[in-house]
């Protein structure tokens, strides 16, 4: 975050432009604390910066996900009244004794007030299979199939097209190189208090420095928040040696696991056949005891057989701790079990930060505040990155043939920042217009999502960089501000139906669309008009543009391919 | 309701903690204010984020409320920052000379 008084400090000791400070007055001795501070921040700020930037766009877009869900399946009718879990669950569990009876392991989760569906995982051979269903019919949904919000959720943990456990590692390292540069980037910043509302425009490197560190410093709570909790939500994975060493054998890691989880792992199944007790009553159960709407899941272990289990899972949705909360009960006799309804302290402890990550407790003012704040993360990291270039343009030897890195970290910045929303928006649009009898649909909504994402980055290279920015902010404006739009056109629940019918979601969901589209053609109309003079001039809040002054000379053909898409837009 | 007053009393908290620094009162009004104003203000303005805080505390449930806080001192504060920065837009001509 705090970049700032980093980049206050080094051109200092590195420029003789810059007024002369206190620190480089000193004589050449070892490098100060904040020094050493500021060049961990930049270093560790730049190095994870575009996955970060990636990674805090997308989780932030998760705070909606179940609202990106049901817009992206518009087929579904958005659900008057919650369906009744004792009535409904027994029907899921009808169509999952059709769907997976092999399988040794369900979770079945319940639509709930934001969510219109129902979906299922199983664990189905070696690997793990999901569903999504239509709690009215119960069936699963064939038309205009979608992952829906789903995708941004698991990208920001785990990416994509890599084995998940690839994928995590690369995110926990990500995270934890956030984690060194918010700490670092708060002790470089020395007038946190004195520049707390500080905001001097039309100034270059500083005005960036100022909306960086106003970023940073405002949202500090919930950024430093977001990325420790963040690492705690994979914490057993990243660092399993304290539970491996005080866990010996497999009934102490068992007894760990329903610790943390309600994915209790099915115990051997007998070999025996026998048919699942019903669940409507045990559902009775635990409504009685958490409320009518407080049943979240239901998981059943080793379906079908003697030794089933059925575990009644209590919603999340009411309290700031994710800690499992169940009832088991015997999958045949139907019988209770046990009731797990506490657990020991340090189990709480991690329950409260991985909620407080998911902030799944939040009704909708919490929820947008969440969003909100974590917009500006996204944006702390956008500035972050191209304060990188704005800071280092002013020094180069030769403008016009900025060095290897130089180019290569602006490049990626155009396609991580400008690029990204391109493609996010694709991925809408993909939504809508990718045919609904499509063979695999809604894998190919995401592989669009990235062969859009990937031709933003060739673009960025191509591309004098000023251009490359001016032009993709301006396709993203174009592509989210149609989008609702488009979606007038394809379904039947476009923006003026929505507000006429009092559907909050969706026409919620198309003016935030029309905001961020306002919002990125307003950055690109200020990165468009942004003269470099002798002092490069200023910008205010997230991605702006690189100046001018950066042109990598081009072929005139490589300039001619881009031209057309600046006509167009 | 509760997110609202707790944003409300946080909006005012850092307006009275922005208006009691210096270089916020040369920029909004051209001078300074005099050390009894800036120390009402200064005192105002914690004394608001207190009052925000036992709001926050005080919801149905004060888990959710507290989260409900922090949440709302980042907005609040943003809010103030834009209303500085683009305070200091205003052209000069419109606004109060220095005397």
């Amino acid at each position: 975050m705090v970049g700032m008084g980093a980049i206050r400090i080094m051109p200092a000791n590195t420029s003789p432009k810059v007024p002369v400070s206190r620190a480089a007055r000193k004589p050449a001795k070892a490098p100060g604390i904040r020094q050493t501070m500021s060049d961990l921040h930049i270093w560790t700020g730049l190095l994870a910066g575009w996955i970060l930037y990636a990674m805090f766009l997308t989780g932030t877009a998760s705070y909606f996900r179940d609202e990106i869900s049901q817009w992206m399946r518009p087929d579904v009718p958005a659900q008057s009244q919650l369906a009744d879990a004792a009535e409904l669950a027994p029907r899921l569990i009808a169509a999952m004794e059709v769907i997976a009876p092999m399988s040794p392991q369900w979770s079945i989760s319940l639509p709930d007030a934001r969510n219109n569906t129902a979906s299922a995982f199983w664990r189905g051979g070696r690997r793990f299979e999901s569903a999504t269903f239509d709690p009215a019919t119960a069936q699963t949904i064939g038309v205009r199939e979608s992952i829906g919000g789903e995708f941004f959720y698991r990208f920001h943990f785990q990416l994509h097209y890599l084995p998940v456990l690839w994928g995590r590692w690369l995110a926990g390292l990500c995270g934890m190189f956030m984690l060194v540069a918010i700490i670092s980037g708060v002790i470089t910043h020395k007038k946190i208090f004195i520049d707390f509302f500080t905001f001097r425009g039309g100034k270059g490197q500083r005005s960036w420095l100022d909306a960086h560190n106003a970023l940073s410093v405002l949202g500090l709570p919930f950024h430093l928040m977001i990325t420790y909790t963040g690492l705690v939500t994979l914490m057993l994975m990243y660092m399993p040696w304290g539970s491996n060493a005080a866990f010996k054998d497999a009934a102490q890691r068992q007894a760990m696991q329903t610790e943390l989880s309600a994915f209790v792992r099915p115990g051997p199944p007998s070999g025996q056949k026998a048919e699942l007790a019903p669940v409507a009553g045990m559902i009775q159960q635990a409504q009685a005891r958490w409320g009518h709407d407080g049943v979240g899941s239901v998981n059943v272990n080793n379906p079908g057989d003697a030794a089933a289990r059925i575990i009644v899972v209590r919603a999340d949705d009411a309290r700031v701790s994710a800690s499992p909360q169940y009832m088991m009960f015997d999958g045949v006799g139907g019988q209770l079990l046990q009731i797990k309804d506490r657990v020991g302290a340090a189990a709480e402890t991690r329950g409260v930060m991985y909620a407080l990550h998911l902030g799944r407790f939040s009704d909708y003012p919490l929820r947008w505040l969440y969003f909100l704040v974590s917009l500006a993360g996204t944006a702390m990291v956008g500035t972050g990155l191209v304060m990188w270039t704005v800071k280092r343009r002013a020094k180069l030897p030769d403008p016009a043939r900025p060095y290897f890195g130089f180019r290569l970290v602006e490049r990626l910045n155009i396609a991580a920042i400008a690029g990204l929303s391109v493609a996010m928006a694709a991925f809408f649009w993909g939504n809508r217009l990718l045919p609904a009898a499509m063979a695999d649909r809604k894998v190919w909504e995401v592989d669009l999502l990235f062969i859009v994402w990937g031709a933003t980055l060739v673009y960025a290279l191509l591309r004098p960089a000023k251009r490359a920015w001016v032009e993709l902010l301006w396709l993203a404006a174009a592509l989210l501000v149609l989008l609702p739009l488009l979606n007038g056109i394809t379904t039947d629940r476009g923006l003026w139906h929505s507000l006429a019918a009092g559907d909050w979601l969706f026409a919620g969901f198309d003016l935030t669309l029309l905001a961020f589209g306002g919002l990125h053609a307003l950055l690109a109309i200020r990165t468009q008009r942004h003269q470099p003079k002798a002092r490069p001039a200023a910008r205010k809040s997230k991605p702006a543009p690189p100046a001018a002054g950066a042109h990598i000379p081009l072929s005139h053909a490589q300039a001619a391919v881009g031209d057309p898409v600046v006509e167009r837009v | 309701m509760g997110h609202l007053s707790v944003l409300l009393l946080s909006v005012l908290a850092f307006a009275c903690l922005a208006l009691a620094m210096e270089r916020h009162q040369e920029e909004l009004f051209a001078r300074q204010l005099g050390p009894g104003a800036t120390k009402g203000l200064r005192v105002a303005g914690w004394a608001l984020l207190c009052g925000s805080s036992a709001v926050a505390l005080r919801q149905p449930s004060w888990a959710i409320g507290l989260v409900s806080w922090f949440g709302c001192l980042s907005a609040g504060a943003g809010m103030i920052f834009v209303a500085l920065m683009l305070a200091a837009r205003i052209p000069k001509t419109i606004r109060p000379q220095r005397r």
